[in-house]
C-alpha cells in the first residue's frame, strides 16, 4: 500500500514529534533527533517496522523529534498516514496493551485528573501523577483540527504506559461530533471507562452503551467499560436520575459547573450551584452510582480548593475533578474519612468477621444491621487509610 | 590502567601532572602547611591606581606561561575575563593558564584565543560552549581540571594551583584596593570566591567601574593584599546573573518531584526548629524550597540557617522569619544582592568557610538536608553533574560535592527522562559525586533510598511515600524510549574531575564514536 497524498501530524513542541508522509515508490525514512546518534537508528527502525506492519511499501517518511517517546512517534506516524489515506479504517484494531486489570463499579474515585489528549508534553509524565482516575480528554482540551491526531495519541498512550492503580478514562467528543470515531480507536487500548460529555438524555447513554458493547466484542476487551456521564447543563441536571439509571455501565455521575453556570446565567459560587450539586448527588445515590464534583479552576488557590472539596464531600460527593497534579493530594485529603468513620468501619468489619466465624448470617454493629453495601462501604473506608484490601 | 575506589580508570598522570585516585569521600588526610603570597610592603603615599587594564597587566609582570584568575560572581554577565585575555593578546602574552572559578556562555569568544595559543590551559567550571569546545579534544596543552567551590579554595590554599595574577571584578572599590560586590550600580553580590586568590596570588589587580573615596566597605577584598586598582567602563552586567534555571518551575512533573522531596525530609523528621538546609538554584530545587517554606509557615517551624546561592525565594524566607540567617557565597538575582546590602542576617561567606576539605569547619557539614540536581544518576547512587549522556562536558561542579558530602540527608531530584533521554543509568557517564554521600534520589516515579540508609527507608514507608528502587524506575523509563546507544570513548582525556580533597574521582574522555 502506498499513500498518495502528502500529509503530516504532530508538532515541533517539546516531547512531541512532527511526522511527514510523502508519496514515494519505495520506503525511505529520515530521522532528525535531538539526541543525535543515541536514538537515530532506534527511531528509524521503529518507524520502518510500523510501516511494514501496516503494509506500507512505498512512502517517504520524515520524523523530527523533540524528545518524543516511541509511542508518541508511532501515534504521529499513524495520524499522518490516516490523513494521507483519508481514512482511519486501517488503525481500527487492537494494539498490544500493557498489563491492566479491571476496576470495580464502586471503587475509590476521589480525584479525576483531566489531561489534554492532544499534547505530548503533558502526557509525557501522565503515568506518574497517581490520581484515582485519569481522564484523557479528547473533547474540550483539543482543538478541532487536531481531534484525529489526539485520538491516535490517546490510543497509543493507553496501550503503552503503565498507570499502576489509576483508573483510566477517555472523555470522548459527543457521539454525533467525532465521539464514535474516538471510540473506534481508543476502546481497543482498554481504558476502564468512557466519559460522556454534555449528557442530557438517557438515550445518549444507551447509544454509547450499545457502541461499547460491539467494540468490546470486536476488540476482545476483557471487561465492560464503565460510563461516566458528565452533567453540565440545566437539562442534564434535571434528567440526572434517568441518566444514572440508563445503563448498568454507569459508574459515576460527574458535575461540570463551567457550562452549567453559563447556560443558566449564574455567577459561580457555592450557593448558586448548591441546588444543582444536591440534585446531582441525590440522583446518583438514588440510582446506586457515585457522584463526582466539578473541577476547581484556580490552580494557585489551594485553600479554596480544600474548602470546596470538603464541602463537596460533606454534601455526599465521592470525589472531585482536578486540573493539576498538585491538586490531587489536597482532594484526597479532603475526601479522607474522619477518625469517627474509620473507628466505625473497623468495628463494622470486625463484627462481620465475628459473625462469619460464628456462622451467623445477620451482622449487627452498634445496634444497627450491617448489610452488604454497608459492609463494602466500611471496607472502602479502611482501604482509604491503608487498612485491609483495596476497594478493587 | 589503575582504577579509583569507584572503579573508574584514572591514568597515573596526564600531561605531566600526577593524578591521585579517589579513595573515598573522607579518606585523604592532608599534610603540609597553607600556601600564601609573597611578602611585600608599601610606603605611605604610594598610588595603586593604574590607568588601564593593559598598563596594569604590564606592571604586574605577567609573562608567557603564567596563570591568571577570576571569580564568576557576574556569571553570564561577566565583562572582565574577555577584556583581560584580549589585552594579554595585544601585549603579545600567550600560553596562559586561565583559572576562573567558572566560565559561562558569554565567554564563547575565548575559543578564538584558545585557537591562537593565547590560552593553552583552563582550570575551573566550564558551563556551555567552552565545555562543548574542549570536549572535542586536542585544543589545550592539558585537559581542564574541574573542581568544586570548596575544591578550588583548597587547591589555591594548599599551593596546588599557583596564581600569578588575580583579576578581581568589584562593583565598588577604593583607590587603596578595598573592594566588594554588593555596592555600586553594577552590584553582583558577594565576591568571596576571590578572597583566597587575593591571599595567595603573586599579584592582585582589583578592577572596578565604581571607584569610591576611601574606605570602600565592606572590604571583602582587603587593601593589604591588593597591588593595583583599575577603573573600567563596566565591570559586569548584573542582568547576566539571572539565567534560565533560576526560577520556580511550572511543570507539573518537576513540582511533583519537588513535593515528594519535601515530604521525604519531613518524613525523616528533619523539618524542625533550628534546622539548616540548602537548596540549589535549579528549577526543582527552587520549587522544593518554596513548598518547604509553605509547610514551615503552616507548622511554625523555623530554620536556624540556610546556605545559598541565594534567590529571591530564599530572601523571602529570611524576611518572613522562616530562616534565621542566610550564609551565602553567591547571589543569583537582584533581590539577593539587595538583601546582602541591607540585611545583616544575610551573611556573605567564602568557600573556605563552607566547603574547604582542608579545614576544621565547613558550614555544609551542619546541614540537616539539601536538595541537589544532576544530569544523571546510576544504580550505585553516583551522580553526574558535569557531562550529558552523549559525553559532552557542559557543566561545572559548583558546590555539589561539598554540599552532598556535608548534608545529613542529601536529596537528588531529577526526572527519569529529559526529553527522551533516560537519567537513571547503569553507570553514570561521569562521576561527579559518589553514591557514598547521596541518601535519596527523588524522581516523578518515586523515591530511591540508598541501601546505606535503611533508617530512612523505614521513615519514608511509614509516611506512605513511594519507596522504589533505581532499577525499577530505570526500567520503567526505558520501556518508553529504549536504552539508546552509548558513546564510545577514546583514550584522549578532555577533562579531569577532582573530588573536593584533590584526588581524581573521574576523567572525561573524548567521544570517538557510538556503539
Amino acid at each position: 500500500m502506498r499513500p498518495t497524498q502528502e500529509a503530516s501530524a504532530g508538532t515541533e513542541d517539546r516531547s512531541d514529534a512532527l511526522v511527514r508522509v510523502r508519496p514515494a515508490g519505495r520506503l525511505t525514512v529520515s530521522v532528525r533527533t535531538r539526541t543525535g546518534p543515541m536514538y537515530e537508528e532506534h527511531i528509524a527502525s521503529l518507524v520502518r517496522q510500523a510501516l511494514r506492519g501496516y503494509g506500507v511499501d512505498g512512502a517517504h517518511v520524515e520524523v523530527g523529534e523533540e524528545g518524543a517517546y516511541d509511542h508518541v512517534i508511532l501515534a504521529r506516524l499513524e495520524a499522518a498516514l490516516a490523513r494521507s489515506l483519508g481514512s482511519e479504517e486501517l488503525f481500527r484494531s487492537a494494539l498490544p496493551v500493557v498489563d491492566r486489570t479491571p476496576t470495580s463499579r464502586s471503587r475509590l474515585r476521589r480525584s479525576r485528573l483531566y489531561v489534554p489528549g492532544g499534547g505530548a508534553r503533558l502526557l509525557a509524565f501522565a503515568d506518574s501523577f497517581g490520581p484515582d482516575c485519569l481522564l484523557l480528554d479528547l473533547e474540550d482540551a483539543v482543538a478541532l483540527p487536531e481531534k484525529d491526531s489526539a485520538r491516535f495519541l490517546v490510543r497509543r498512550v493507553l496501550a503503552t504506559m503503565d498507570f499502576g492503580r489509576t483508573e483510566l478514562w477517555v472523555r470522548i467528543n459527543p457521539l454525533d461530533a467525532g465521539g464514535a470515531d474516538d471510540l473506534a480507536l481508543v476502546v481497543g487500548s482498554r481504558p476502564h471507562g468512557i466519559c460522556l460529555p454534555k449528557a442530557e438524555d438517557p438515550a445518549q447513554v444507551l447509544a454509547l452503551a450499545d457502541l461499547l458493547a460491539s467494540l468490546e466484542e470486536a476488540y476482545s476487551v476483557p471487561w465492560p467499560l464503565w460510563i461516566m456521564p458528565i452533567i453540565e447543563s440545566p437539562r442534564g441536571v434535571l434528567a440526572a436520575a434517568d441518566i444514572a439509571r440508563a445503563a448498568e455501565r454507569v459508574a459515576c455521575l460527574a458535575f461540570g459547573a463551567e457550562d452549567y453556570t453559563r447556560e443558566v446565567g449564574a455567577r459561580r459560587s457555592w450557593e448558586t450551584l448548591l441546588w444543582a450539586r444536591s440534585q446531582l448527588v441525590a440522583s446518583a445515590k438514588a440510582s446506586g452510582v457515585q457522584a463526582s464534583d466539578t473541577v476547581y479552576p484556580n490552580v494557585e488557590d489551594e485553600e479554596g480548593l480544600r474548602d470546596e472539596a470538603q464541602r463537596a464531600r460533606d454534601l455526599g460527593f465521592d470525589g472531585k475533578g482536578v486540573i493539576h497534579p498538585l491538586q490531587i493530594g489536597i482532594v484526597h485529603g479532603a475526601f479522607a474519612p474522619s477518625a469517627e468513620e474509620v473507628a466505625w468501619a473497623r468495628g463494622a468489619v470486625e463484627a462481620a468477621v465475628a459473625a462469619a466465624k460464628e456462622g451467623r448470617g445477620v451482622i449487627a454493629y452498634q445496634g444497627r444491621m450491617i448489610d452488604r453495601p454497608v459492609l463494602e462501604r466500611a471496607k472502602r473506608i479502611l482501604a482509604q487509610v491503608g487498612e485491609g484490601s483495596d476497594a478493587d | 590502567m589503575p582504577t579509583n575506589a569507584l572503579g573508574r580508570e584514572i591514568p597515573e598522570e596526564v600531561a605531566g601532572r600526577t593524578l591521585r585516585p579517589y579513595q573515598g569521600a573522607f579518606v585523604t588526610i592532608p599534610a603540609g602547611r597553607r600556601a600564601g603570597g609573597p611578602l611585600k610592603t608599601i610606603r605611605p603615599g604610594a598610588d595603586k591606581v593604574a590607568s588601564s587594564l593593559e598598563e596594569a597587566i604590564r606592571r604586574s609582570g605577567l609573562r608567557d606561561g603564567m596563570t591568571i584568575s577570576f571569580h564568576h560572581s557576574f556569571r553570564d554577565g561577566d565583562r572582565l575575563v574577555l577584556p583581560v585575555v584580549d589585552a594579554c593578546a595585544r601585549l603579545g602574552i600567550g600560553d596562559l593558564r586561565l583559572f576562573a572559578t567558572a566560565l559561562f556562555p558569554c565567554h564563547e569568544p575565548l575559543v578564538r584565543y584558545i585557537q591562537e595559543g593565547v590560552l593553552t590551559r583552563i582550570e575551573g567550571s566550564l558551563n556551555g560552549p567552552i565545555g562543548a569546545f574542549v570536549s572535542q579534544g586536542g585544543k589545550l596543552k592539558e585537559p581542564p581540571i574541574l573542581r568544586s567551590h570548596g575544591g578550588r579554595w583548597r587547591a589555591v590554599a594548599c599551593g596546588e594551583v599557583g596564581i600569578d595574577v588575580a583579576f578581581i571584578a568589584a562593583s565598588e572599590a577604593d583607590p587603596y584596593g578595598n573592594a566588594n560586590g554588593i555596592n555600586g550600580p553594577h552590584a553582583c553580590g558577594p565576591i568571596s570566591f576571590s578572597v583566597i586568590d587575593s591571599w595567595c596570588a603573586d599579584h592582585v589587580v582589583v578592577v572596578t567601574d565604581n571607584l569610591v573615596p576611601y574606605p570602600a566597605v565592606p572590604p571583602t577584598i582587603e587593601q593589604g593584599y591588593v597591588d593595583q586598582v583599575v577603573v573600567v567602563d563596566q565591570v559586569g552586567d548584573p542582568a547576566g546573573i539571572v539565567t534560565g534555571t533560576l526560577r520556580v518551575t511550572r511543570s507539573p512533573t518537576q513540582l511533583k518531584i519537588a513535593d515528594l522531596a519535601v515530604r521525604a525530609v519531613e518524613a525523616a523528621g528533619l523539618v524542625r526548629n533550628g534546622m539548616g538546609f540548602q537548596a540549589g538554584a535549579g528549577g526543582i530545587s527552587l520549587a522544593a524550597q518554596e513548598i518547604l517554606a509553605r509547610r514551615m509557615k503552616a507548622t511554625g517551624v523555623r530554620a536556624a540557617f540556610a546556605i545559598g546561592g541565594t534567590t529571591r525565594y530564599l530572601v523571602a524566607m529570611l524576611n518572613e522569619g522562616l530562616v534565621g540567617t542566610i550564609l551565602d557565597g553567591q547571589a543569583f538575582d537582584e533581590e539577593a544582592i539587595v538583601s546582602h546590602r541591607t540585611n545583616p542576617r544575610h551573611q556573605p561567606m567564602t568557600p573556605g568557610f563552607y566547603a574547604d576539605y582542608n579545614s576544621l569547619g565547613c558550614a555544609t557539614y551542619l546541614l540537616d538536608f539539601a536538595f541537589l540536581g544532576g544530569t544523571e544518576v546510576d544504580l550505585e547512587f553516583n551522580v553526574n553533574v558535569n557531562t550529558h549522556s552523549d559525553g559532552q562536558l557542559l557543566h561545572g561542579i559548583g558546590g555539589h560535592q561539598d554540599v552532598a558530602s556535608g548534608a545529613g540527608v542529601t536529596v537528588i531530584t531529577l526526572p527519569t527522562l529529559r526529553g527522551r533521554v533516560p537519567m537513571i543509568r547503569d553507570q553514570v557517564t561521569t562521576v561527579t559525586t559518589p553514591g557514598e554521600v547521596i541518601d535519596l534520589v527523588v524522581t516523578e516515579r518515586g523515591i530511591a533510598v540508598n541501601p546505606r540508609r535503611a533508617d530512612l527507608a523505614a521513615d519514608l514507608r511509614r509516611a506512605g511515600l513511594p519507596v522504589r528502587t533505581l532499577a525499577e524506575m530505570k526500567e520503567e523509563a526505558e520501556r518508553l524510549v529504549g536504552a539508546g546507544k552509548k558513546p564510545l570513548f577514546g583514550d584522549e582525556i578532555v577533562g579531569v574531575i577532582q573530588w573536593r580533597d584533590g584526588t581524581v574521582i573521574d576523567v572525561v574522555r573524548k567521544v570517538e564514536g557510538w556503539q
